[in-house]
């Protein structure tokens, strides 16, 4: 088979679809009426699937922002403690909704009209951004175990305090910062990050983001 | 674009080159209902971006960037199954157009197509559709050497994928 047949293949495939009403689609395309329809009522309610994830996990995160920022403004330093631990893992969430709400802002701003491989690499790249906010909330975690600690308590019974609640803190303390360290895109593979990450519906989009980044990296390369 | 001038030139415009659309969304979506909803996706992100398109450029080529890079965004977030034309499938579509021979030619060249990966995919639908070296490297962001050693590593597959189904 020559080059021109291939061509020629495609030709007759390209007259088929002027001559033939081929699919639903192309009515729907000819018909641009519809157009109308979709700018109106579908377009300005339009994000995309990415987009729309991160816009219902930023509605969450403000909301359970503002349940936080009640209970630090109602226990005002009644209860040091709490206050403290409140509060940082307010800041926390703080910090995942700006960050959500910064990719919303990208995803919406990425520009179509620029070449596929530039184009596909920043929409990939911003999936993977997701794992760096989610190793960086990680160091929330021991603050969930130190929210209920009160002077009177640790002062009063200090062995069960000492013996129980501090190291498990203390346990919780180095499990963070092991996470902190150890979830990256070069860990993706091992089954332990899997499966915390299994969880969250965004796993299977940050392999296929970081799959297609190697795609597009070879795809890139000058072969001879 | 927002005035009902533009808007009219605009429906002219993607009805002059509504094959592009609609070659697209069949290399990139074996699914009819999902081909629907890539077409009104393609269609709204051309409107969207109606602003950025410059004279110095050929309006399909720029039409071909926008519905390219809608359709690997859309192809990366659905199922594999999803995105390979099966033979039969694609059959029943233009079953009724004539010309059994060439109807199979075309039936096998959008199934190989459809197997490249999303990359490649755009590289050969923009080979087949006479744009130049210098246009495909300019769309998909890559130099003409590449396009060109590319180009005939995907045409030697394709040519094979042929010759093994005529044997």
């Amino acid at each position: 088979m020559e080059d021109f047949e291939l061509k020629n293949i495609w030709q007759a495939y390209d007259r088929r679809i002027e001559e033939a009403r081929v699919l639903n689609l192309q009515s729907w395309a000819l018909n641009l009426r519809c157009f109308e329809t979709l700018q109106t009522e579908k377009a300005r309610y339009r994000l995309n699937t990415l987009a729309a994830y991160k816009g219902w996990v930023a509605v969450l995160g403000v909301l359970w922002v503002l349940f936080l920022a009640m209970l630090v403004w109602g226990n005002w330093f009644s209860n040091p403690y709490f206050t403290i631990s409140v509060g940082i893992i307010m800041l926390f969430n703080v910090f995942a909704v700006a960050v959500y709400i910064r990719h919303i802002i990208i995803i919406r701003q990425i520009n179509y009209s620029e070449s596929i491989t530039s184009t596909q690499e920043k929409l990939a790249v911003l999936k993977l951004s997701t794992i760096n906010s989610t190793r960086i909330l990680m160091l929330q975690i021991p603050f969930y175990t130190t929210w209920f600690w009160h002077s009177s308590w640790i002062n009063y019974s200090s062995s069960s305090f000492w013996l129980i609640t501090f190291p498990i803190t203390l346990l919780f303390i180095i499990l963070a910062i092991f996470l902190y360290h150890n979830i990256s895109l070069k860990n993706m593979h091992k089954k332990w990050l899997k499966l915390l990450m299994m969880a969250g519906p965004e796993y299977k989009s940050l392999l296929e983001a970081q799959s297609f980044i190697a795609e597009i990296d070879q795809f890139k390369k000058d072969l001879i | 674009m927002d005035t009902q001038q533009s808007r009219e030139e605009f429906y002219k415009l993607i009805t002059f080159n509504k094959g592009i659309i609609i070659k697209i969304c069949n290399s990139y979506c074996a699914d009819a209902g999902y081909r629907e909803d890539l077409a009104q996706e393609i269609i709204y992100h051309l409107w969207k971006s109606g602003h950025s398109f410059n004279n110095n450029y050929k309006f399909t080529t720029w039409m071909y960037r926008i519905a390219l890079n809608v359709a690997i965004s859309f192809y990366r977030g659905k199922t594999k199954a999803a995105t390979i034309v099966s033979l039969e499938n694609h059959h029943t579509e233009l079953a009724d157009t004539g010309g059994e021979e060439a109807e199979a030619n075309i039936n096998l060249l959008q199934h190989f197509i459809s197997q490249l990966n999303a990359l490649d995919k755009a590289l050969m639908i923009l080979y087949l559709d006479e744009k130049t070296y210098a246009e495909i490297a300019t769309v998909l962001g890559i130099t003409e050497t590449n396009v060109a050693t590319k180009l005939s590593r995907i045409k030697a597959r394709l040519k094979q994928n042929f010759a093994t189904v005529n044997q």
